[in-house]
């Protein structure tokens, strides 16, 4: 968008026709861009269905403790939104495309915000756990756009967006703030943003009321926040999945008779994820097998090739007389 | 299945069924020739609106004034200064304005012959190439040197130069801007557009020396007062009644009107109440200046290669000056170079009534296709009357109790006894009637050559021959097909059977591609329908054969709509010159490519003259 041809401002993108912010900054980066921005590309970074030969930049680095922010605008519908002019992704897709991130721990919570008309109606199917959704319009109604600028000749943001917008700006004034979804959803002036925006937490542990006490700095600020050790009630829970993950590994050991399984060298990456802290330890991960037998082993495959070359040979001397 | 066919198969011998058909026929054309009359009320119409999202017309400020204001005057200045020099000149001090506002000029010599005439200058154009876009797409400004009526477009072409200079400062254009002046404003814009996409015929036309990308928009502005106007006319239709894009019309009439407050005006009607008179007048003019196919602008040229222009011409004595004339161009620019995609989401076929109300092809396609279809039905209705045995003769005075001859019909196990009469099919003389409506169908390239061939000054003089041999040729026609074989009733069936069978296929056809072309020939075409005697059902010679006294009706009414003298009533109710208007013709098939002239004499005259040999009294 900022490198458009059409931009009458090249390189910026503003959120206001007064052009004071630009949103385009100076560390922005755009990983997928233009006709990049496709159904397909987006499902397949949600749920990390890309080859190997993709760079991380275009992938979601997010796993298991990572708070996802989902934050989705354009032209929509009833249970659809559109890409580009030729496709759009539906409700169930997106539900389904979360559902697989969930599986496969890619995300711990997840705010989903989307102003579109009918915006509600896009996370109407979400069906995996801890996500709070949200959006700017209900079924049938319109999602408007702000105001336009007249020499780009397009409106610059939609009414919702600005005032989300215009609320981190004014309220989220810290890296620290402790301002929760309550406020920022409290902020919302149905008179201004001249739709109902809708809210679901019924996939939130704790619903509304738990949902509500989440930082916005949890979703929109890449702060990690360090919990010490020993305090959480996780504590002894992890404690627990160890020891009888030791257990497990002790088993299939003294199963496979393996005596000198090596330790494994690089130890499980640590995780500090604002929330939750997986805590550190050695876990002893899978080995290579090597055993003493290795040799008799051989020397038993040696010598049944042998016999089998012994009575063939015998059978043809046989044969021959 | 079995038990449907037995009464289909009753039915279709039944008397009634068969007198059906002129019924049918004559309402197809009632409710066709109505159904236009409806298409102006509210009810039948659509207001127009902007389909294509990318288009936000009137969206931007326009900064066109001020200064350059002053650049206009001076460029107008340089081009009244031009008047009188030879074509050289122009063409120098054109690429020389062109150069000194930092473009590439080229330029194209042409030179066309048709009806006598020449037809030959230069274009010059330049190319703005689009700052950060790439040079796939570009969009068209044209100014013709002389407008339509061979007047100088003196602002046009100096608001042309004004605005190249302006958007030259501009960085954010996606498509390449082309700014061509044409030496005038029906040869030159056809040899550049031809030229563009190779298509030229050398070595008349010469190649372009610089070319940019597809062609998405062209906007021609023509504006030859040398004072303020006071609307905007815009002219749409293209060659062969192509139109462009509704969406760049309403574009540019949302953004003279919206934006801008600039009146428009469409199809010369300079002052619409929104009454329905006016609305249906509207509507016919621009089906009558669709029928006819010809160049109604520069921009009409463009059309036929789908490229969606429109010609904005300034009208009339007010306070609106060069400068709104300017900001509506840029404005309608900033949009077409919004578009991502050629023109394609709004309507190509549409009748506008007013600037802002439209019917779309959808609606009004039924009343052409009802016109062609009677013919078509009319076609059926004589091949089924042609094979049908004369009635039984019965005497009136005596009542002869005689039991018709019976035969028993066995046909899928199913046994029948039907009178042999209905089961007995004459065999049918093709050869004569196909024969004669081919040849003359052929014979149509007769009319066809002299009129796109001769010179100007002889053009008057050979139609008026032509209306002179036209008026007795269906008699001698008829003479001597009748001393070479005397038409039997049968005859006259078929011929006037494949020839309205042709005349519908071609009508329902053109329907598709030049609607109001199709609608004007078929109303004009409508007695070849019902001449003979359409209410009988038999093959009988004096069922077949009408009668003499209207045999002279038919005569003089499909003489009175004979294809000549309608080009001459035309003529006379426009007002229009007779040999220029010919001449515009045989320009029009030579360099346009306009096929009219093919529709009226290989398909509606061979069709009168096998109306006109049918009715003759001689046979």
């Amino acid at each position: 968008m900022a490198c458009n041809p059409r931009n009458a401002f090249p390189g910026t993108v503003y959120n206001n026709a007064d052009r004071a912010l630009d949103l385009y900054g100076d560390n922005i980066e755009v990983d997928y861009r233009g006709y990049e921005v496709t159904v397909e590309n987006f499902i397949r970074l949600l749920t990390d269905r890309l080859g190997e030969d993709v760079p991380r930049g275009k992938r979601l680095g997010s796993d298991g403790g990572s708070n996802v922010l989902v934050y989705m605008t354009g032209h929509g519908g009833n249970e659809f939104l559109k890409f580009q002019d030729s496709e759009e992704i539906g409700s169930w897709d997106l539900a389904d495309a979360f559902e697989q991130m969930w599986e496969k721990k890619r995300y711990n919570e997840m705010l989903f915000m989307i102003d579109t008309c009918q915006a509600n109606t896009l996370y109407k199917h979400f069906y995996s756990p801890n996500i709070i959704a949200t959006g700017s319009s209900e079924i049938d109604q319109s999602s408007y756009s702000h105001h336009a600028d007249n020499d780009v000749g397009v409106a610059v943001i939609d009414r919702w967006t600005y005032y989300n917008l215009d609320f981190l700006e004014t309220q989220v004034t810290s890296p620290t703030s402790k301002l929760t979804l309550a406020d920022l959803f409290g902020s919302y002036d149905e008179s201004k943003i001249h739709s109902n925006p809708g809210y679901r937490w019924d996939l939130f542990p704790g619903g509304e009321e738990k949902g509500r006490e989440r930082l916005v700095m949890d979703f929109f600020g890449n702060v990690q926040g360090v919990e010490v050790e020993g305090v959480g009630g996780n504590e002894t829970e992890w404690r627990e999945d160890m020891r009888r993950l030791e257990e497990i590994i002790y088993r299939a050991r003294a199963r496979g008779n393996m005596t000198g399984a090596k330790k494994s060298e690089t130890p499980v990456e640590e995780v500090i994820a604002p929330g939750r802290d997986l805590g550190k330890g050695r876990v002893e991960g899978a080995a290579k097998i090597e055993g003493v037998e290795a040799w008799g082993q051989r020397v038993l495959g040696a010598g049944a090739l042998l016999g089998c070359a012994l009575i063939w040979g015998g059978a043809s001397w046989l044969e021959s007389r | 299945m079995a038990l449907i066919s037995p009464t289909i198969l009753a039915l279709r011998r039944d008397p009634r069924l068969l007198k059906l058909p002129p019924y049918l026929s004559a309402l197809c054309i009632f409710i066709g020739a109505v159904w236009l009359c409806l298409l102006p009320l509210n009810e039948y119409s659509r207001r127009t609106y902007i389909s294509e999202n990318a288009l936000l017309p009137g969206q931007v400020h326009t900064y066109f004034g001020g200064s350059e204001q002053n650049v206009f005057n001076a460029y107008k200045y340089e081009v009244q200064a031009l008047v009188g020099k030879d074509q050289e000149a122009i063409s120098t001090k054109l690429s020389d304005i062109f150069e000194s506002a930092g473009l590439r000029p080229a330029r194209q010599k042409y030179e066309y012959h048709a009806a006598g005439n020449t037809y030959s200058g230069e274009n010059v154009y330049a190319i703005l190439h689009a700052p950060r876009g790439d040079a796939t797409e570009a969009i068209l400004l044209v100014a013709a040197w002389t407008n339509m009526d061979g007047i100088l477009n003196q602002s046009g072409v100096a608001l042309a130069l004004a605005l190249a200079r302006y958007f030259k400062r501009w960085s954010l254009w996606s498509k390449d801007i082309i700014i061509l002046i044409t030496g005038d404003s029906r040869a030159g814009p056809q040899a550049w557009v031809d030229a563009y996409h190779d298509e030229h015929s050398s070595p008349f036309v010469a190649p372009l020396p610089l070319k940019s990308g597809a062609l998405q928009g062209v906007v021609v502005v023509d504006n030859a007062l040398d004072h303020r106007f006071e609307s905007l006319h815009i002219v749409y239709d293209g060659i062969n009644g192509q139109l462009p894009n509704l969406d760049l019309f309403n574009t540019a009439v949302s953004i003279a009107s919206g934006q801008l407050g600039i009146g428009v005006s469409l199809q010369r009607m300079w002052k619409h109440n929104d009454s329905y008179q006016e609305r249906l007048q509207t509507m016919l003019r621009g089906m009558f200046s669709q029928g006819l196919g010809y160049s109604s602008g520069p921009h009409s040229s463009f059309v036929p290669y789908h490229v969606d222009a429109i010609t904005l011409q300034a009208v009339g004595d007010g306070w609106q000056d060069e400068m709104a004339m300017g900001r509506c161009v840029e404005s309608i620019f900033r949009s077409l170079n919004n578009l991502l995609e050629h023109f394609h989401q709004s309507f190509f076929f549409y009748l506008l009534m007013q600037a802002d109300r439209f019917v779309s092809i959808g609606t009004y396609l039924p009343s052409a296709m009802l016109v062609a279809v009677n013919f078509t039905i009319m076609a059926i209705a004589l091949w089924i009357r042609s094979g049908r045995p004369p009635a039984p003769k019965v005497a009136s005075t005596m009542p002869e109790k005689q039991n018709p001859e019976m035969e028993i019909v066995q046909e899928n196990n199913m046994t029948a006894i039907t009178p042999k009469e209905n089961l007995t099919i004459l065999e049918r003389q093709l050869f004569l009637p196909v024969t004669l409506v081919v040849s003359l169908h052929f014979l149509g390239a007769i009319p066809l050559y002299v009129f796109i061939n001769s010179s100007h000054n002889t053009l008057p003089l050979y139609f008026l021959l032509f209306t002179f041999l036209n008026f007795f040729q269906p008699t001698v026609l008829a003479t001597l097909i009748h001393r070479h074989t005397p038409l039997t009733p049968q005859h006259h069936l078929l011929l006037q059977s494949f020839s309205l069978l042709v005349l519908g296929i071609f009508l329902a056809t053109l329907a598709t591609l030049n609607f109001s072309l199709s609608l004007f020939v078929g109303l004009l075409s409508t007695p070849l329908s019902f001449t003979g005697n359409p209410f009988s059902s038999s093959v009988d010679a004096k069922d077949a054969i009408p009668s003499k006294t209207r045999q002279h009706i038919w005569t003089l009414v499909l003489q009175l709509l004979s294809p000549p003298v309608v080009v001459w009533a035309v003529c006379y109710i426009w007002g229009a010159d007779l040999g220029e208007m010919l001449a515009e013709a045989a320009f029009g098939w030579k360099v346009n490519g306009l096929w009219t002239q093919v529709v009226i004499w290989c398909v509606w005259w061979p069709a009168w003259t096998v109306g006109g040999i049918l009715v003759n009294p001689l046979l």
